[in-house]
């Protein structure tokens, strides 16, 4: 609309003004466009150029939208987050399934541990039959893959809260334990602790 | 209208929570009073729209029909609190309208608001479920 | 803790060494370790020298020992306790150091040299599994010398391992492959395949459960060590030297030990793999389901491992508290019982008298018309070993609203004085860690070698490492450990109780004794004599105790199980033993899980109506007259208490197979079709959980243990009560040989491994080694 406006505007108020330009021996004639307090169209537009050169574009307001410059309110809030008014979810996957936070236990067959330096939280195992086209285990339950991984116990309780499962909760074991050790107990003479294999 | 919210006191929520309030980032509204007005305007908007939706779409419902679920739908989630929240299912609700209104919805879709009522489901109790199934 | 004199020799070596060095470069390493010192400082300010703990649980940490030492892993600085190792230490700082041949609860081997680390001032890398640490120690655990050995290592062990990974089982798990990941190089130098090739073993038969391919072998040493330190079984040794050396029993022999399968997650590679399933899964397709063991009283820690709808394997998880990091062979491979003679539905008998498959309505309709015939005082409940909490606290609550108290388990305990009413009188109450702490252990008709293997496992780790004595009461069994016998028969125990027997001044003496009575001796006759002198020995020995200014709780007396959970139907209110039952000639019983036919038909009345509902086809299946499929361990949410009163959940790993449900919930649509108001009152797990917690808090807090009190109370009510004779036979051990221990529920008697694993005990026990 202003695009508009302003096009029909300099149509209707611009002047044309021929321009004698002494330096140049081309008879070049330059067409002037001129708004209503005669002001050269064209050094104005230049001059708007000019000025964002070299400019980033937060400088020049056309950055990131920060919305928090929107809000600077904050509202307060005495609810715990719960997204299950809205996330679409089925009432039934939501109130009847306990859902479990821990931390993954080693497997044993490695010394390696580093699946368990992770909370997870899983869901309860439902009805799994087999299934007559092939023999592949068929389940009713969507959320039986459903495994989500946390970096801390806080962060996979908040998670749980917000979206209304009722969880449990278990503690890891310590992942070793300090046991004091030692080479020369193999040797020892008058001890139980000499090691008679290899 | 923006004002600090530690001065406030309005705007906390007078339902009875936990006690312990925070502060967070706002969704759209920023106060219990903007929050129901766009409710009541999202409801009006649907209320209104009913006549020119029954002529678009040739389902057993009638226009007291459609506005009578209307506000069971409304009611269903009256006890809300979270201004939040409040938001996320008054943009839905503008969304399912223009989806209506521009009838990019078919008739299968726009039933699927009255699926609860249609089969009603008899309340299954512990026994059924038991010799029904394992879960 | 005694620490031996080898480790003061070395590090009185190591120090005087360090002095040398000092003199003979004068004031050089001085102002050296000045400056480490000082950076050290530094480092600690800049970085907060602090150890950073996985976000795991709690971190481990050395015990701050006053005269703690510090050294500097990759710069971070620990202190540890003198005479830690360099490996510790890295993982106290939170660096993982590769290793073969060191395991955490073994003896240090230091063969496979993979632990190379630089250290500062050292010319060659350091064994950090074996090297403790010296004061300022600087440690490089990823410098390149570090990294050539690592990788040199590698080399070496790859050129004489076969190229098996694709047919290998432990393919995906094998710490052979994750390190050569990581630590090892990318190409391999080995030419000599086109002449004399690589090295090959024959493969060794230890028995049906562990399959051996020798090729794959790195000799580690890890199973040699675990047979001879943990298990006490000295099956497993080397022969030869160099590249002729072979792992093995060097003649044919079976393995003989109950914990033999935990050397199948102890080798690093997969010369030892498990045969009952060998080459059917892989590991990254299985599905992890954490729960609880119910093959013995303990309740170890296991994690099952399903694939579509069926157990494929049974792994263990550490838990310090129960099981460290083993499981007894019983535990490990009884998983393809679950799969035999499964009640898959409900019967009832038809007018010939047989069982005929009948659906959920009919039955619980039959069931409810024949109960509701019959008043409460006729009607009676057997429940056995291996029912859920959830499931006896249903069954009780239904039985007691029918106007019925008479519930008891197959399992007796002797009922003078206080029996069952005191906690204290049917726990392990030192806790099973106790084992470590105690200086003496009394073990009375019990052989927990197969009654219990794990704890046994950890009194023999006491016994080693600890210096603990260990004196036996009972049939002469063999535990792998050195006992004091004092006896067979209660007469020994009734002279200790009263302070007159040789061995009495030894126990005064023990600072922290334990006493542990075996459930197995308390069923028979003599059961009353045996806890009524254990009752009294164990209140003098604590008041010894208390009176020598002793203040530590420290509970002397220990009851051990060996059903899963008889210690949860105890705390329930369910009375111990048949006895009730067979006085009162019950119309209609109601057996759960009750296999091990202690009550028959002849014991109840003419016409009596038996409701069997369990999982397997077994004893109490036979004898019914309904039968009700329930679910088995692994296939349910279930509460387990284990003998040291220990409530611990399991979790579902599969569905119940055919029409089978979980047995709480089968009692509650009962509950519905019998007479009166019933009803149970609770829909839903967490509903029953709640009941649960109402009846005894202690079911519901997971994972803890309460101490149970009134010691006192209990020995004045035996010692008030006439002292009970006994026969003066021998307390028989209800398992004594190997062969014994196999099939000893009914899981396991329907296991098809357990079989084959008697089979070979009794054919080695016949050959000329022996067991």
């Amino acid at each position: 609309m202003a695009l508009r406006n302003g096009i029909t505007s300099m149509l209707r108020q611009a002047a044309i003004v021929k321009q004698h330009c002494p330096a140049s021996r081309l008879s070049t004639t330059t067409t002037m466009h001129l708004d209503a307090n005669n002001n050269d169209l064209a050094t104005l537009n230049k001059t708007r150029l000019d000025t964002t050169e070299g400019k980033s574009l937060n400088e020049i307001g056309l950055g990131p939208m920060d919305r928090t410059k929107d809000f600077d309110t904050r509202i307060e809030l005495d609810v715990q987050d719960d997204l299950t008014s809205f996330n679409g979810v089925p009432k039934e996957h939501t109130k009847g399934r306990t859902v479990r936070i821990y931390v993954p236990a080693r497997n044993q067959m490695q010394s390696a541990t580093n699946n368990s330096h992770l909370w997870k939280l899983d869901f309860d195992v439902r009805e799994r039959w087999e299934n007559p086209l092939i023999g592949w285990a068929s389940t009713g339950d969507p959320l039986s893959n459903m495994q989500l991984n946390f970096k801390s116990k806080e962060s996979a309780i908040a998670f749980a809260q917000k979206n209304g499962w009722e969880f449990v909760v278990e503690e890891p074991q310590p992942a070793w334990q300090y046991k004091h050790k030692s080479y020369g107990y193999n040797f020892s003479w008058n001890k139980r602790t000499r090691v008679s294999t290899k | 209208m923006s004002r600090l919210a530690s001065s406030s006191s309005s705007l906390v929520s007078r339902v009875a929570g936990s006690g312990l309030t925070r502060e967070v980032k706002p969704l759209v509204s920023t106060s219990k009073r903007e929050a129901r007005q766009r409710v009541l305007n999202l409801y009006r908007s649907w209320y209104r729209q009913m006549p020119y939706i029954m002529m678009d779409y040739y389902v057993p419902v009638s226009v007291a029909d459609c506005r009578k679920r209307l506000k069971e739908v409304f009611a269903a989630n009256r006890h809300l609190t979270d201004i939040r929240a409040i938001d996320m299912l008054v943009i839905k609700g503008q969304m399912e309208l223009r989806e209506t209104i521009e009838v990019w919805k078919q008739k299968t879709h726009f039933m699927m608001y009255f699926r609860d009522t249609v089969k009603q489901k008899p309340s299954e109790g512990f026994l059924s479920k038991f010799l029904d199934g394992k879960s | 803790m005694f620490h031996p004199g080898g480790v003061h020799g070395a590090r009185h070596i190591a120090q005087s060494l360090h002095h040398v060095k000092n003199a003979i470069r004068g004031t050089c390493s001085s102002k050296l370790l000045m400056q480490q010192k000082a950076a050290a400082a530094v480092a600690v300010e800049s970085k907060k020298g602090t150890v950073t703990p996985p976000p795991t649980g709690p971190a481990p940490t050395a015990p701050a020992a006053p005269n703690s030492v510090e050294v500097y892993i990759d710069d971070k600085m620990v202190m540890v306790e003198p005479g830690t190792t360099v490996l510790q230490a890295a993982a106290l700082a939170g660096v993982e150091i590769p290793r073969f041949c060191y395991h955490d609860r073994l003896s240090i081997a230091g063969n496979c040299r993979m632990c190379l680390v630089e250290v500062e001032k050292s010319v060659k890398p350091v064994a950090s599994c074996a090297m403790p640490v010296m004061k300022g120690m600087r440690v490089k655990t990823n410098s390149p010398m570090t990294r050539k050995a690592r990788e040199g290592v590698m080399e070496f062990l790859l050129m004489n391992h076969p190229l098996d990974c694709p047919i290998c089982d432990q393919g995906g798990e094998c710490d052979l492959q994750d390190q050569s990941m990581m630590f090892g190089s990318d190409r391999s130098r080995f030419t000599d395949i086109k002449f004399d090739g690589k090295r090959a073993v024959e493969d060794k038969n230890i028995g049906p459960l562990i399959k051996t391919i020798m090729n794959r072998c790195i000799h580690c040493t890890r199973c040699i060590r675990f047979g001879s330190e943990v298990a006490g079984v000295d099956d497993l040794g080397t022969t030869g030297r160099g590249n002729e050396m072979q792992v093995g029993t060097y003649v044919e022999k079976l393995f003989a030990s109950e914990l033999s399968g935990n050397v199948i997650d102890l080798c690093p590679v997969g010369a030892l793999t498990s045969k009952p399933y060998a080459f059917t899964y892989r590991p990254w397709e299985l599905r992890k389901h954490e729960s609880v063991d119910v093959m013995d009283g303990l309740g170890s820690a296991i994690l099952v491992n399903s694939r579509g709808g069926e157990i494929i394997r049974i792994l263990p998880r550490v838990h310090e508290g129960i099981n460290e990091e083993w499981i007894s062979d019983k535990t490990r491979f009884v998983y393809d019982g679950l799969k035999r003679q499964r009640l898959t539905q409900p019967m009832l008998k038809n007018s010939q008298g047989l069982l005929e498959p009948v659906d959920w309505e009919d039955a619980l309709s039959g069931i409810a018309a024949r109960i509701n015939r019959v008043p409460g005082q006729e009607m009676a409940a057997l429940v056995g070993g291996l029912c859920d909490v959830e499931a006896l606290t249903a069954l009780k609550d239904l039985m007691n609203r029918l106007g019925c108290e008479t519930l008891c388990t197959e399992e007796s305990f002797p009922m003078n004085a206080a029996g069952t009413d005191l906690r204290s009188n049917y726990l392990l109450n030192t806790k099973i860690t106790g084992v470590e702490e105690a200086d003496l252990v009394l073990l009375i008709g019990t052989n927990i070698r197969f009654e219990a293997p794990v704890l046994n496992a950890r009194i023999r780790k006491a016994y080693l490492h600890n210096n603990l004595r260990i004196a036996s009461i009972g049939e002469r069994v063999d535990l792998r450990y050195e006992t004091d016998f004092l006896g067979d028969s209660v007469h020994v125990l009734a002279q200790l109780a009263d302070g007159d027997h040789k061995y009495s001044e030894i126990l005064s003496k023990a600072k922290k004794p334990m006493i542990i009575v075996g459930s197995s001796s308390l069923q028979h006759g003599d059961g009353t004599a045996v806890l009524a002198n254990a009752i009294v020995l164990a209140d003098s020995l604590r008041s010894k105790m208390s009176s020598n200014g002793d203040e530590s709780d420290w509970k002397v007396l220990n009851v051990l199980h060996r059903h899963a959970n008889q210690v949860g139907a105890l705390d329930l209110g369910y009375k111990a033993g048949p006895s009730a039952i067979k006085q009162m000639q019950p119309k209609v019983l109601f057996m759960m899980g009750a296999d091990d036919g202690v009550v028959q038909r002849r014991d109840l009345a003419g016409d009596a109506f038996v409701i069997y509902q369990g999982h397997h086809g077994d004893k109490g299946a036979e004898m019914a007259d309904a039968v009700l499929p329930g679910a088995a361990y692994t296939e349910k949410y279930a509460t387990y208490v284990n003998t040291e009163g220990r409530a611990q959940r399991g979790n579902v790993a599969v569905t119940p197979p055919g029409m089978a449900r979980e047995d709480w919930k089968i009692l509650r649509a009962l509950s519905e079709f019998v007479r009166g108001s019933s009803v149970l009152p609770y829909d839903s797990l967490d509903e029953v959980r709640k009941r649960l917690a109402e009846i005894a808090p202690h079911l519901t807090r997971y994972g803890q243990v309460e101490d149970a009190n009134y010691f006192r109370q209990s020995k004045d009510l035996v010692w008030n009560a006439a002292r009970p004779g006994h026969s003066g036979q021998t307390l028989p051990a209800q398992q004594r040989e190997l062969e014994d221990f196999y099939m000893t529920n009914t899981i396991s008697r329907a296991s098809r491994t357990m079989a084959k694993c008697v089979t070979a005990a009794r054919h080695q026990k016949s050959t000329r080694y022996g067991l």
